[in-house]
């Protein structure tokens, strides 16, 4: 009769060495999880594809006429973080139902850094937002979106929706740990949903009737697509850009301790 | 000899009726309790805020042939309200095939109609709201009703017979599918090809050459046309109201109504067998 040796640990493993490897596992266990559930990443990159292909043909034509410039450089960028904010509230539910099925309170027992499953999660986010964009924008330039401003800017412009999409994730992981799940989603969905008709990504800020224009012109969105745009078709980027930095930076310094305290109480639930 | 005839007095109609009714009351009361009825007023009114202020000038602009865009839109913010009130329904069909409720109800006795017709009571309840709700939200932003009063009334009930026959086939979707989030996910689809690709945002001459075909002839399309036909406009282009311009849309919704009634008929016998 043979025994088969127990593993054993020969050294200690939560140690800030071993941080990287473990959010490194951590990370593709997330991401193996999202590629294999065939309806997320429909959701992910199907419908935003769609969106964009049929906002393009339904009104393409009548907004490029209006702005002097083809829409595609607004809806390219819109579209593109309008997946990324529905990508990430889907995590959110994820992160719900990891908890309800007490799979965050296994990961808490093991011998990993208490970092990893905070970091690991930032981490996916990341890629899969990286993801989607390179997907959006691969359907942009087959119905003629171009990078007029070459490579530098190219590169600079993907920086964009992960900055923001990791501010936004931030947001909607402090509230999904302190909230239910049901109106998390209403509630976010319908959000984002105005944050998008109401952005200068949909029609040109001219378009919209005076008691709205305060709201298109501060609308967080409005200030990454328009760094999209300077660094797609050209235009200013300064000014949009430092904007989308406030708002994602800042979202993040506010929602990241909540968001934080919040993990670790959903760990031991 | 007395349990039959107990069993035949169980099956009279008016029994079923009684039993249609509690099953519609299962469903409508909550709904106004938890606040859920609120998401009926409140989609419309997001969805008229959400196209037509940043829209209004850029069509107009451009051009649609009606007096004003809210005219225009009008028929579209409708079909939005019933694509909600039908993605609710299958949300409802898919959570109670779930829950075993459907498999619990085929075991009492009661026709094997009364749990899909208080589901449908349901969803017709919801579809008034939203309806009301969405000519709220067309008369704030200047819709008007131009034709006589039997073409305002032929409008009412056009819209709810395409609520029920759109509620229909999504609870039949539903109580197939048995999940809720995957139906009210897969359901954004064709949301989102019939909704845009339809004639509710933009004349169908205003489309790529290689969609206007499908732009033109679709159902939505079809319902929208029969619906701003109905609605009339000041400038006399809404459309005429004849059997052209109504027939084909009233006949994909009866045709869906057939259908899918006929196929959950099918389902729910299947299901208690």
């Amino acid at each position: 009769m043979t025994t088969i040796p127990r593993p054993a640990a020969t050294r200690h493993t939560e140690s800030l060495r071993m941080l990287l490897p473990q959010t490194v596992i951590q990370t593709r266990r997330l991401l193996t999880r999202w590629g294999r559930d065939p309806l997320t990443v429909m959701q992910a990159l199907l419908f935003p594809a769609l969106l964009l292909v049929m906002l393009n043909a339904v009104l393409g034509k009548q907004v490029s006429s209006f702005a002097g410039a083809d829409a595609l450089y607004g809806t390219v960028p819109m579209v593109s973080l309008v997946g990324v904010m529905s990508g990430s509230l889907a995590g959110a539910v994820t992160l719900g139902r990891e908890r309800d099925q007490g799979l965050l309170s296994r990961f808490w027992v093991l011998p990993v850094h208490r970092a990893s499953g905070l970091l690991s999660r930032v981490l996916a986010e990341a890629v899969r937002i990286l993801v989607c964009t390179l997907v959006i924008f691969a359907v942009g330039i087959a119905l003629g979106f171009r990078f007029t401003q070459g490579l530098p800017a190219a590169i600079a412009l993907f920086a964009i929706p992960v900055l923001y999409g990791l501010g936004f994730a931030t947001m909607v992981t402090a509230l999904a740990v302190y909230t239910a799940k049901a109106a998390l989603v209403e509630f976010v969905s319908l959000g984002s949903s105005l944050l998008m008709f109401f952005s200068t990504g949909f029609v040109p800020l001219a378009a919209y009737p005076g008691w709205a224009r305060p709201i298109v012109e501060h609308n967080p969105l409005t200030h990454a697509i328009d760094t999209m745009r300077g660094l797609s078709l050209g235009g200013p980027v300064r000014d949009p850009l430092l904007a989308t930095l406030a708002w994602s930076l800042g979202a993040i310094a506010v929602f990241a301790v909540p968001a934080a305290i919040g993990f670790r109480r959903a760990s031991r639930y | 000899m007395q349990t039959t005839h107990e069993l035949a007095s169980d099956r009279a109609p008016t029994v079923a009726f009684l039993q249609w009714w509690v099953l519609a009351r299962r469903l409508i009361r909550p709904a106004w309790r938890t606040g859920e009825i609120f998401t009926a007023l409140l989609a419309p009114a997001v969805f008229t805020l959400g196209f037509y202020v940043p829209l209004n000038l850029v069509m107009t602009v451009y051009g649609h042939g009606l007096s004003s865009y809210a005219q225009f839109l009008m028929p579209m913010i409708v079909m939005q309200a019933v694509a909600f009130c039908a993605i609710s329904a299958a949300f409802r069909a898919a959570t109670d095939a779930r829950d075993g409720l459907d498999v619990r109800f085929a075991t009492l006795p009661m026709p094997r109609w009364v749990p899909f017709a208080a589901r449908i009571a349901m969803a017709a309840h919801r579809a008034v709201i939203a309806i009301g709700a969405a000519l709220v939200c067309g008369a704030v932003i200047g819709f008007r009703f131009y034709g006589s009063w039997w073409h305002t009334v032929g409008f009412l009930a056009f819209s709810l017979l395409i609520a029920t026959a759109l509620c229909c086939g999504a609870d039949l979707l539903g109580s197939m599918s048995a999940s809720p989030e995957a139906t009210t996910q897969i359901l954004v689809l064709p949301q989102l090809i019939f909704g845009m690709v339809s004639t509710g945002f933009a004349p169908a001459s205003q489309f790529p050459g290689w969609i206007q075909g499908f732009a033109r002839n679709q159902p939505v399309s079809q319902f929208v046309d029969g619906l701003r036909a109905l609605a009339g406009d000041s400038t006399g282009n809404a459309g005429a109201v004849d059997l052209a311009t109504l027939g084909p849309g009233l006949a994909w919704a009866f045709g869906l109504l057939v259908v899918g009634g006929g196929l959950s008929w099918r389902h729910a016998a299947r299901r208690s067998a």
